[in-house]
């Protein structure tokens, strides 16, 4: 890791550490006026996150794209844009930090662990392909997450306003029923970009592979997890799936994307995505 | 009996059981080492564990992703996929066509969520009402006294765009399965290949094309020149000559490819020119030798009498009296040979390039020391049909969910003495979305925004 680099990833993970127990603190003991002020711990987090990326771009001399560290830090980064502009669009949709902030600390103290080294771009990644494939994947991976915050929450505060004095934490949130339509319209966004993916990466595969389709383990996770999704919008669309059951959906599909990304090669050492520079 | 079949066959409910199947065959082929894809660990697996392996091949999961399972249940989901688009496109045709038997009276029609009614003010016209609605994108059918209108009407299309898509992809990956080459070849700097089926390397054995001949090449490696930066590969440079004199630079990334086929780089190697001669100077025998030892891993191979294991250090070093690479970086490359005659060891030392090793009355001399590239060739048709699959199913998934489509009735009427818009909207999947969109554009149309 560059020195900025470094330090810079230390004060995101300080601020989204801050911010994420901040959001709980809000829930648990029913105080949504710090709500505005977390998300604005959580935009300090997003630009010192920033600067780590600028510091290891110059260091390096390619966006961070390659290799367990580059993809959680690109990604985490990918995922709070996301979260902050949504939460900039509609003030009441800030408290989808509270899922997605705990979801990014842990991915970049995952990344941490993983190999932060200053590597030159590997010649398999000297390819617009990987711009696109990538990019496209984690606008589908934040699109998701946010899915799954919104899930949490609608879950939390369907749960709340079934109680005798529902918790006010809840009041500066969505209504129900927007919530649902928000789950909704982030699987949505999340389906297509993860259709261009999927598209992109088949392609670019037959040129660096030989194959468009080999059944590669991270290949197959992402077809399972788009089928996940795809079965989802069915669910939504054909069979009214709506509220609760959508909600619960949005968490568990999640799952699926993050072995996609984490787990396959946790447990799989056969894969052609080896997300590591080699 | 037929019917009900048939029923269920198209319906959605069949598809997602299909689809939940295909999904969870897929998680089995991860976990089963499959026999195609894994061989050697396959392999081993069936010698640790020879029943359960038998046991599995039988059941076709050590093949899965073309077991006879697997292909029932892809039929199955192009059979449901056929019937459910034939079912839909008359759905589809009538929602897409358009005529003045749709235009409703806003506040009894069914199925609207949105209604408003908004005064309007005394300059505003019901023609300019309408107007005004077209300028936004939508069709109106009617006039003030009573309009129809949609925006995004051809969105039902996108849904057959999309699911007509599978079969795009489906077509172009069986002409791909049915006509493809695969193989690999070993080709030094300086070899030429004529496309000779001899020449591909045995193990993996080439497949050949159930329809269609091999890649019908001539071309000859000019140049490989490797690039390595900090220990990390970050290129490769493979000239190759065809027989009209053409060059083509081959990388990582970026394959020759002529016809239907394509040399994609998948291996490198280093093939030194090595010469044994004798106590007089004699040549005994000498060539390039392909060597597969970049991971540090040594190689076996003979000439002459002797057989050797090579070992070779890209950025040689001797550190604490032991031989090592300081980096991948081909900065003093330097081969360590042992001599073997008979299985007794003869003889072993350093060789750099141009050195030589002295042994039992003999030299070998290495004169040169190139690298060799291996090529996994493919040859297959279908792929534009397939990526015409996947550029539709693209195109048709952002159709069909981001240009939904929206519906509204209205009429320009005197409600308590009053002119008002009387409007009622809805829309496909996004409700506060477009209720939301409802408000502002009639707000705005009404001047109230």
């Amino acid at each position: 890791m560059a020195f900025w680099e470094m330090v810079f990833y230390l004060v995101s993970m300080v601020a989204y550490a801050l911010a994420g127990g901040g959001f709980i603190y809000s829930f648990v003991f029913k105080n949504p006026r710090v709500v505005s002020k977390l998300t604005a711990l959580v935009a300090f987090g997003f630009l010192a996150q920033t600067i780590a990326i600028v510091a290891r771009f110059n260091a390096t001399g390619h966006l961070p794209w390659s290799g367990h560290y580059e993809y959680t830090l690109m990604g985490g980064w990918f995922i709070i844009a996301g979260t902050l502009f949504v939460g900039w669009q509609n003030k009441q949709l800030q408290g989808l930090a509270a899922g997605t902030v705990p979801l990014v600390l842990i991915m970049l103290g995952y990344g941490y662990m993983q190999n932060p080294g200053l590597t030159p771009m590997a010649a398999s990644l000297k390819t617009v392909w990987l711009y696109i494939h990538v990019y496209f994947a984690w606008l589908s991976f934040g699109a998701y997450s946010l899915a799954m915050a919104a899930g949490v929450l609608f879950l939390l505060k369907q749960k709340s306003e079934a109680q005798e004095v529902p918790n006010p934490a809840y009041d500066r949130f969505p209504s129900l029923g927007r919530l649902d339509e928000l789950i909704f319209r982030y699987v949505v966004f999340g389906f297509i970009t993860d259709t261009i993916m999927i598209s992109a990466g088949a392609i670019w595969a037959k040129d660096l592979w030989g194959s468009y389709w080999a059944w590669d383990p991270v290949e197959t996770w992402s077809l399972i997890s788009w089928l996940t999704y795809g079965i989802t919008i069915h669910l939504r669309v054909t069979f009214g799936w709506r509220e609760k059951r959508l909600a619960w959906l949005a968490v568990a599909a999640l799952s699926t994307v993050i072995i996609c990304f984490f787990g396959v090669n946790l447990v799989v050492n056969t894969s052609l995505h080896v997300f590591q520079v080699r | 009996m037929f019917n009900n079949l048939r029923k269920y066959l198209s319906s959605l409910r069949f598809t997602i059981l299909l689809i939940s199947l295909l999904a969870l065959i897929f998680a089995i082929g991860l976990w089963v080492p499959q026999k195609r894809l894994l061989k050697a660990i396959y392999l081993e697996w069936q010698r640790n564990s020879p029943t359960l392996v038998a046991f599995l091949d039988a059941l076709g999961l050590t093949t899965i992703y073309t077991s006879p399972i697997t292909i029932t249940l892809w039929l199955l989901f192009f059979l449901n996929l056929s019937l459910v688009l034939w079912q839909r496109w008359p759905i589809v045709k009538n929602r897409i066509t358009i005529s003045d038997a749709k235009i409703a009276d806003p506040v009894t029609a069914g199925g609207y969520p949105f209604r408003r009614s908004y005064p309007l003010p005394g300059d505003l016209d019901g023609d300019r009402v309408v107007g005004l609605l077209r300028k936004n994108r939508y069709t109106v059918l009617g006039d003030a006294a009573g309009f129809y209108g949609v925006k995004n009407r051809l969105a039902p299309i996108a849904f057959m765009l999309f699911h007509l898509s599978f079969f795009l992809v489906l077509l172009g990956g069986l002409i791909s399965v049915y006509t493809e080459f695969v193989g690999y070849v070993d080709l030094a700097q300086g070899e030429s290949f004529q496309g000779e089926l001899n020449r591909y390397n045995a193990s993996p054995q080439p497949k050949l094309p159930k329809i269609g001949s091999p890649p019908s090449v001539s071309f000859s490696v000019k140049s490989i020149v490797p690039r390595v930066v900090q220990n990390t590969p970050t290129g490769i440079s493979v000239l190759l000559v065809d027989d009209r004199g053409t060059t083509h630079e081959v990388d990582i990334n970026r394959p020759y490819s002529t016809g239907h086929s394509s040399f994609v780089f998948n291996h490198l190697g280093v093939a030194p020119l090595l010469v044994l001669k004798d106590a007089t100077g004699k040549e005994i025998q000498g060539s390039y030798v392909k060597l597969d030892v970049l991971k540090m891993k040594p190689d076996r191979f003979a000439l002459g009498p002797f057989t050797y294991t090579a070992t070779f250090y890209p950025d040689f070093v001797m550190d604490e009296g032991k031989r090592a690479t300081r980096s991948m970086e081909f900065n003093n490359p330097m081969f360590f040979i042992a001599v073997e005659r008979d299985g007794k060891k003869v003889a072993e030392g350093l060789v750099p390039k141009g050195g030589v090793l002295e042994f039992a009355g003999y030299r070998l001399e290495l004169l040169d020391m190139p690298f060799w590239a291996r090529f996994y060739v493919v040859k297959q048709r279908g792929l534009s049909i397939l990526y015409a699959g996947f550029a539709i199913a693209t195109l048709g998934v952002i159709w069909r969910l981001l240009f939904y489509r929206r519906e509204i009735l209205g009429a320009v009427r005197e409600q308590d003495g009053v002119r008002c818009l009387v409007v009622a909207g809805r829309s496909e999947y996004y409700k506060s979305l477009a209720e939301d969109e409802f408000a502002k554009l009639f707000g705005d149309i009404s001047g109230k925004a």
